[in-house]
C-alpha cells in the first residue's frame, strides 16, 4: 500500500514536470501568447518563438558563482540516489520467507513459521472449499504485518461471496487460530469458469482462453 | 483474541471496500531507471569536468543544440509535444485507479475479495444457458453496469428476473446496473463487441 502511494506521488511529479516543461516551450514556439492576447510577466521564460530552447546566456548565468558547482553536482547526487531508492523498491520482492509468531507465556523463545509451509496449508484448504477450482496463496510484505495474497478460480457457476466467507471461516480462520495471530488480513482475486457451451449459441465478446477471458 | 477479531474487523470495514489501486510498479521502474540513467551520466560527466577533463561529445552537442535551436523549430515543437503527452499520461497513471477488470465484492471479517469481470460474466451466461428460448445472448460486464442483449421467444422479465437474482448472489461491493435488452432477430447477437 505504501509503495502505491510514494510511486503515485513520484509519477504525478514526474508528469507534471514533463507536461509543464512541454506546454511551456509549445506556447512560447507556438506564439500561443501573442495570438491569444495574454500578456505574460516579466520573468515567464520562453515566450517569442524566436528565443532559443536554452540559451548560452543563462546556460552559463551562475556558473561563475561559487555555490553553482556544488549546487548542482549535490542537486544531482540526490537526484541518483533518491531514483536507486525508488528502483529498487520496485524490484524488492513482495514475498516473505517466514512469518513471525507469537509465544505468549514463553521467555526468550522467538518461533518463525515458514511463509511456504503457512502458503501450503493455506491453499490446500481453500481447494477443497465447495466449489474452488485452483488456489494459490502467498504471504506477502505490508506496513505494519503481513498479509495474505489469493487467486483462485471457481467451478462454473460458483459462488464469489460463499468462497470469501469459506475461507474466512476456514483456512484463514484456522491459520490465525492455529499460529495465534492476532491479524493477518487476506486479499482474493476470484476468477469463474465458464461452462463449455452444448450448442454455439453464445457469441462472446473477444472470447480468450477459459477463465482468463476479458470482457470489454 | 481470535474470536473477538473477526466483529472488530467487520465493525470498521464497510468503509473498506473501495476500489483497488493498482501499484504502478512497472511504470515506476521505467521512469526511475531512465531518470536514474540521465542524471547519473550528467553528474558523472559534470564531475568529470570539474576534474579537468572536457566536457563529453554527447553534453557539448545537447547544450549546442539547445542555445541554437529556437523555440518554433519542427524538432523542438515535436519534443515538447512529446514530453507534454507522455506527461499527461504519467499524472493519470498517478491519478486513475487501474485495475479496471476487477470488481470489488463486499468483505466479510478480514478477508477482502474481487471478482474479475469476466468471472461474473460467465456467471451470467451459465445461468442464462439453463432457460428456455433463447436464441442469442450477448452480455457485457461494465464497471457499473451489466448489458444484455436476449433475441427467441424468452419472456424477457423472467430472464431478468433470473440474472438480476445470479447478479445479487455474486455479491459486488457497488451494486452493478443490470439493463436486458431484447432485440427481434438474430442480428443482434452477431455484432462483435
Amino acid at each position: 500500500m505504501r509503495r502505491t502511494v510514494v510511486n503515485r506521488v513520484l509519477l504525478g511529479v514526474a508528469g507534471a514536470v514533463l507536461l509543464g516543461a512541454g506546454v511551456l516551450v509549445l506556447a512560447g514556439g507556438l506564439d500561443l501568447y501573442r495570438r491569444l492576447g495574454v500578456d505574460p510577466p516579466r520573468w515567464w521564460p520562453l515566450t517569442s518563438p524566436d528565443q532559443p530552447v536554452v540559451s548560452e546566456r543563462s546556460r552559463v548565468r551562475w556558473v561563475a558563482s561559487s555555490w553553482w558547482w556544488p549546487t548542482v553536482i549535490g542537486g544531482l547526487s540526490v537526484l541518483v540516489a533518491g531514483t536507486a531508492w525508488w528502483l529498487v523498491a520496485q524490484l524488492r520482492r513482495t514475498g516473505l520467507s517466514s512469518i513471525a509468531v507469537p509465544t505468549p507465556g514463553v521467555g526468550g523463545l522467538r518461533l518463525r513459521v515458514s511463509a511456504r509451509a503457512l502458503e501450503e496449508a493455506l491453499e490446500r484448504g481453500t481447494e477443497v472449499l465447495p466449489e474452488v477450482d485452483r488456489a494459490v496463496v502467498r504471504l506477502v510484505r505490508a506496513p505494519g504485518h503481513p498479509r495474505l495474497r489469493g487467486a483462485v478460480r471457481l467451478t462454473p457457476g460458483g459462488d464469489p461471496a460463499a468462497l470469501v466467507e469459506h475461507f474466512e471461516d476456514g483456512p484463514r480462520g484456522d491459520a490465525l487460530h492455529s499460529l495465534g495471530l492476532a491479524e493477518l488480513p487476506a486479499e482474493l482475486r476470484v476468477r469463474v469458469l465458464q461452462e463449455a457451451p452444448a450448442e454455439r449459441r453464445h457469441v462472446w465478446p473477444r472470447r480468450r482462453r477459459r477463465g482468463r477471458s476479458r470482457v470489454e | 483474541m481470535v474470536s473477538g477479531e473477526p466483529q472488530e474487523a467487520s465493525a470498521e470495514r464497510p468503509e473498506k471496500a473501495r476500489r483497488l489501486r493498482a501499484s504502478r510498479a512497472g511504470a515506476a521502474a521505467l521512469v526511475s531507471t531512465a531518470v536514474l540513467v540521465g542524471a547519473g551520466a550528467l553528474l558523472y560527466d559534470v564531475i568529470a569536468v570539474r576534474a579537468g577533463q572536457p566536457a563529453r561529445r554527447w553534453r557539448a552537442q545537447i547544450a549546442d543544440e539547445l542555445a541554437t535551436r529556437h523555440l518554433d523549430d519542427l524538432g523542438v515543437l515535436v519534443g515538447a509535444g512529446v514530453a507534454a503527452l507522455l506527461g499527461g499520461w504519467l499524472l493519470w497513471l498517478a491519478v486513475a485507479p487501474g485495475l479496471r477488470r476487477w470488481l470489488v465484492l463486499r468483505p466479510y471479517g478480514g478477508t477482502s475479495a474481487a471478482v474479475d469481470r469476466a468471472g461474473i460474466g460467465h456467471l451470467l451466461a451459465d445461468r442464462a444457458a439453463g432457460l428456455t428460448g433463447i436464441d442469442h445472448l450477448r452480455i457485457r460486464v461494465g464497471r457499473r453496469r451489466v448489458r444484455v442483449t436476449v433475441s427467441g421467444p424468452a419472456d424477457p422479465a423472467s430472464v431478468q428476473r433470473q440474472l438480476r437474482e445470479e447478479l445479487a448472489r455474486v455479491g459486488v461491493a457497488r451494486p452493478l446496473r443490470l439493463d436486458v435488452r431484447t432485440v427481434a432477430g438474430p442480428t443482434g447477437g452477431e455484432a462483435e463487441g
